[in-house]
């Protein structure tokens, strides 16, 4: 009989149980799309950061500390250098995925005109090829991306992959406009050990002394310097977590961390323990944070996550004011009818289980349309302000079903209260 | 005599079903006619269309000489807001007004409220004291009876009530009977619908209907007897 | 007014007042949805005032340098600087640079503010702490290295110049001067003892200096010559930046300014995108909020059909009926909106404090909009209902259980 008087609601009511379900779906979507957007804002802004360019810089372990550790005397005056054949290992550290783009920069000074003019040499769109436990993989880098602030003021972005041969260049506006250059001019640099003459692809506009350097690539710069399969510094650009107490901590001495502390801060993408890792992969090579750049990322990644956790937070409560009002609504609307049903002899256990498993069915049906809907949100979301799909976290569902569940029941309290202190009589007679 | 209310072979279709099938009936001046049948025999759908809520599929309605059964709704509504009162078994009454309040409403839609002639309809049903209460405040006699005076505000032209005692006890059955035998007294025209035979043996003229047709129409010989042994104590 | 309008109005706050339960569901949905409709609004209007702050830790976004070969003076300087508001002006630093001995290696010595250094600086980590009288130095932790000094080190910088007529040789002590064997010309070896008050960590290029308060560095070269550079830092977006350094190129002729496109590009690119997240989150949630309250609202109307049923029945026109109850959402839509501005306000409010810690702008435009969205939609809730109520069959209603 339970059955079929649930039977007779659903296809009698349907239209005042509908109308919970569709708002009972809403706020699960509202809670759904809220909740997948906030869980993956951090991503997504810390991918927009990257704009910023680099925030982690590796070079050359200082000759320096050596010389004092061992008390040797060094006269050479020479620099210190990264062999260019290790760069690969920098994709093959536990947070290699992490790392969005990295570059070697190799400065030097060359004569360009009748004057000394600083020649920068890195990568662009640089084809590498790196071995990872035995297998080898192809992988696009450059600094393009590390500089995604120029502004290309003539001709275009050099390209190693669109290009023939590595005899090009791109120069500083600042110093084009002194020198005349031109976007597709030749120009001739003569360096420590060599003479090149290279092609202008662009001139740009940095805004900071790139303004008036020249930037060629990796292996015209080291034909200039002698600097054969060297490198000075390599910019990498990662995606990190905003440091904590535990980063803070480490960043001081990594031997002082409890076991469990340095696994923890070793497989969390802290930007101290993603250098620390570069160290390792690269024992010649010393990571630091760019602090200008890491620090911030940090900053903001942390308010915007607040900000988001704090929208959804209020919309959430939003939703649940909306969906237990409704629910306290449409079961009051059916005093009459349940209060007959008292009449007739029914407990109130039994009205209340009848009413309960109603609503809660409803809201289920209401509660899977709208995570579904709430998902579908979530996209057009990151679609729209991001141009990439959120990523969809199963918790999300779980946090969904046990909220609508907890708020329609929370939301038939005050109806159920009311209907258990109904008079069959004085609802049946007093007409509405 | 003058007619108020004249229905000339009225039919209502509701798909194959005829509710009302070539019926014909007029109501005199301060005429009480009690309208009986058993459920489903058409009671309902006759009231509607005397009360102006329904049209007839085919016949005439004709007031005080004026066909309306061709009238537009609106004009429909106008009509009968100004000649007919209409009492619910269910009272009906707004639960959020109090008992004055019910019957300046119908005052509203009418004309003009006033509150003084409001209560005096009250009193005139017996509930003057009882002006300031809300419908759940009032036992169902006592919100028939506000309903009674709703109806009786605008002194329509013929009052239209349908099964008036259904949900009453016998106490507050004979207290609205009294106040219909007040109303015929002064003139005004009754059309009681029921299926109660106590209610409608109260009235002057008891037209039965079944399976949408009358199959009685007769003058009630012991009305004038009730009357006498009722005033006459 | 005459009886009838009073009657119109009574009927309607009636409705309002002894419906008491019904119409606090009613309200509680318009409220809920007016509360997130103004607090929204009010963070998406406030976020890139607020979020720029932020963006300030990634240090300065202007530059300030001479125009030719001279210096930035005090006076110019301030004129420059005056280009920006006080609100918008997070801090500004001059910096001079100074080559020096130190253990008879070439050293850059910077002289610097070194009160405002870490508003444009915010990122500078110091092991240590900042000078805070004269004679302390700020040491680059690259420089340190090459130095081999540590916190509490004591080292004395040479700045060699050529005594001319126009430098007051009494300031000098006279074992410090020195003439050349060759040209005769007078020279002066002046020394300047500094302590290292902490060690700079930055991991760019600033690791490189010694950092010295502007006095010191007046007395070292014994000539206030004003600045090479200045930083500053402006909460702002990018076009009002670049207004005011169009502005200070066209007003001074010795000072050109420069914007760091590295950070102002970058965040305005960020900045945008945070905007427009919160922008179509407000949508996405405003959306379906006001579904949510148009639910509710035809829960509500559709309830009372049988009343509307029995207006009918005592004669009231469609239209009258529609006003009757279109006035009722409307009192509850307008009260609801101007609860929920105020409530909004509050939720605002606290997302602000909590995020950014600083009060949020109060924009008294952003009420009227509250509450005119919140009759609109209220009432565009409830007309639907409402026009498909008048238009039952009374007599069926009425009949009917």
């Amino acid at each position: 009989m339970f059955f079929r008087m649930l039977r007779g609601t659903f296809t009698r009511q349907w239209k005042k149980l509908l109308m919970i379900a569709v708002t009972v779906a809403l706020g699960a979507s509202i809670a759904a799309a809220m909740l997948n957007v906030m869980l993956d804002v951090g991503d997504k802004i810390n991918e927009e950061l990257k704009t910023y360019g680099s925030n982690i810089t590796v070079t050359a372990k200082s000759q320096a500390v050596i010389d004092k550790l061992y008390n040797v005397e060094d006269d050479s005056g020479e620099t210190d250098y990264i062999p260019q054949d290790k760069l690969g290992e920098l994709l093959t550290i536990f947070w290699a995925n992490n790392i969005t783009d990295f570059a070697p920069v190799n400065d030097s000074t060359v004569m360009l005109d009748g004057s000394e003019v600083t020649l920068i040499g890195s990568w662009f769109g640089h084809r590498l090829e790196f071995t990872k436990k035995g297998t080898t993989y192809e992988r696009d880098t450059g600094v393009t991306n590390l500089r995604s602030w120029w502004d290309i003021e003539e001709g275009e972005w050099l390209d190693e992959q669109k290009l023939d041969g590595d005899a090009f260049a791109m120069v500083g506006s600042a110093l084009a406009k002194d020198k005349g250059i031109r976007a597709g001019d030749t120009i001739t640099v003569e360096g420590k050990k060599s003479e090149e003459k290279l092609t202008v692809t662009g001139i740009f506009e940095s805004g900071d002394d790139d303004d008036s350097r020249v930037y060629t690539t990796l292996s015209a710069q080291q034909r200039l310097s002698g600097e054969n399969e060297l490198v000075k510094k390599v910019e990498v650009s990662a995606i990190t977590s905003p440091d904590d107490e535990l980063a803070v901590k480490a960043a001081r001495n990594p031997s002082l961390l409890s076991g469990d502390e340095y696994d923890l801060w070793y497989c969390t993408a802290y930007v101290s323990s993603i250098c620390f890792q570069i160290q390792e992969a690269i024992p010649e090579a010393s990571a630091s944070a760019v602090r200008q750049i890491a620090d911030s990322e940090g900053k903001i990644l942390e308010k915007t996550q607040l900000l988001m956790t704090l929208i959804t937070f209020m919309s959430l409560i939003g939703a649940t004011l909306g969906i237990s009002n409704l629910v306290t609504s449409g079961v009051m609307e059916r005093s009459s009818e349940l209060a007959l049903l008292k009449a007739v002899g029914a407990t109130n256990g039994q009205v209340t289980l009848l009413v309960l498993t109603e609503i809660t069915i409803t809201s289920m049906i209401g509660a899977a349309a709208g995570y579904f809907m709430g998902c579908g949100f979530a996209q057009i979301i990151g679609r729209s302000v991001f141009s990439s799909s959120i990523d969809m976290n199963g918790m999300v569902a779980f946090i969904v079903v046990v909220l609508i569940i907890g708020v329609t029941l929370v939301g038939s309290i005050p109806a159920i209260r009311i209907l258990l202190r109904l008079r069959p009589s004085e609802v049946l007679h007093g007409g509405h | 005599m003058s007619k108020v209310l004249e229905l000339k072979n009225i039919s209502k279709v509701y798909g194959d079903l005829h509710a009302l099938d070539n019926v014909s009936l007029s109501v005199d001046k301060g005429e009480w006619i009690a309208i009986m049948g058993p459920s489903g025999s058409g009671k309902s759908t006759m009231m509607n269309i005397i009360g102006c809520m329904d049209k007839p599929s085919s016949g005439q309605v004709i007031f005080d000489g004026k066909d309306i059964s061709k009238e537009s709704r609106r004009k429909l509504t106008e009509f009968h807001r100004d000649r007919i009162g209409l009492v619910f078994q269910q009272f009906h009454l707004i639960n959020y007004l109090n008992a004055v309040e019910n019957v300046m409403v119908a005052q509203y839609y009418h004309s003009m409220p006033d509150e003084k002639e409001a209560l005096a309809a009250l009193e005139r049903v017996g509930l003057k004291e009882r002006a300031k209460h809300l419908p759940s405040q009032l036992s169902g006699g006592e919100q028939q009876r506000v309903c009674i005076a709703r109806a009786l505000i605008n002194s329509p032209e013929l009052i239209l009530a349908d099964e008036p005692t259904g949900n009453l006890d016998e106490a507050n059955e004979n207290i609205v009977l009294d106040i219909f035998k007040q109303l015929h007294k002064e003139g005004t025209s009754l059309v009681v619908v029921t299926h109660d035979p106590e209610v409608g043996e109260q009235a002057q003229r008891i037209v039965r209907l079944d399976h949408g047709k009358i199959v009685s129409d007769k003058k009630n010989e012991l009305f004038s007897e009730k009357i006498k042994r009722r005033d006459t104590p | 007014m005459n009886t009838k309008h009073k009657m119109f109005v009574w009927m309607v706050m009636a409705s309002l007042l002894r419906r008491r339960s019904r119409m606090i569901v009613a309200l509680l949905a318009v409220v809920v949805g007016a509360t997130i409709l103004s607090g929204l609004e009010m963070i998406y209007y406030d976020v890139p005032r607020q979020m720029s702050a932020q963006f300030r830790s990634y240090g300065a976004n202007v530059i300030l340098t001479p125009s030719g070969d001279g210096y930035i003076n005090r006076g110019e300087l301030e004129k420059c600087v005056a280009e920006f508001t006080d609100e918008e002006l997070e801090g500004y630093t001059p910096y001079r640079y100074e080559n020096t001995q130190i253990h008879n290696q070439p050293q850059t010595l910077a002289g610097v503010d070194f009160d405002s250094v870490l508003k444009t600086s915010p990122y500078w980590h110091i092991v240590g702490s900042l000078p805070k009288s004269s004679g302390q130095a700020l040491v680059g932790a690259k420089a340190a290295e090459s130095l081999g000094v540590k916190e509490g080190d004591s080292f004395s910088a040479v700045n060699t110049f050529e005594v001319t007529s126009d430098i007051n040789t009494a300031d000098i002590p006279s074992y410090e001067m020195y003439s050349d064997p060759e040209t005769g010309e007078m020279y002066c070896d002046h020394s300047l003892d500094l302590t290292v008050a902490g060690i700079l960590e930055t991991g760019g290029s600033e690791e490189d200096y010694i950092y010295i308060s502007l006095e010191d560095a007046e007395s070292l070269t014994l000539s206030d010559r004003g600045c090479d550079i200045v930083e500053v830092s402006a909460a702002a977006m990018q076009e009002r930046l670049t207004e005011a350094v169009e502005r200070i190129n066209e007003s001074s002729e010795s000072v050109s300014a420069k914007l760091v496109k590295r950070v102002t590009a970058s965040e305005s690119t960020v900045l945008t995108k945070l905007q427009s997240l919160v922008f179509i989150v407000t949508a996405v949630v405003l959306v379906l909020t006001m579904i949510c309250v148009a639910t509710t609202m035809t829960a509500v109307i559709t309830e009372r059909r049988r009343e509307i049923a029995l207006r009918k029945a005592l004669g009231a026109l469609n239209g009258s009926i529609i006003a009757e109850f279109m006035s009722e959402c409307l009192v509850l839509g307008g009260f609801g909106g101007i609860l929920g501005s105020v409530l909004g306000y509050y939720f605002a409010q606290i997302v602000s404090m909590n995020v950014f810690g600083s009060s949020i702008a109060f924009r008294p435009l952003l009420i009227p909009i509250t509450i005119a969205a919140s009759v609109l939609v209220t009432g565009l809730a409830c007309l639907v209902p409402i026009k498909s109520a008048v238009d039952v069959d009374p007599a069926i209603v009425l009949k009917g259980e």
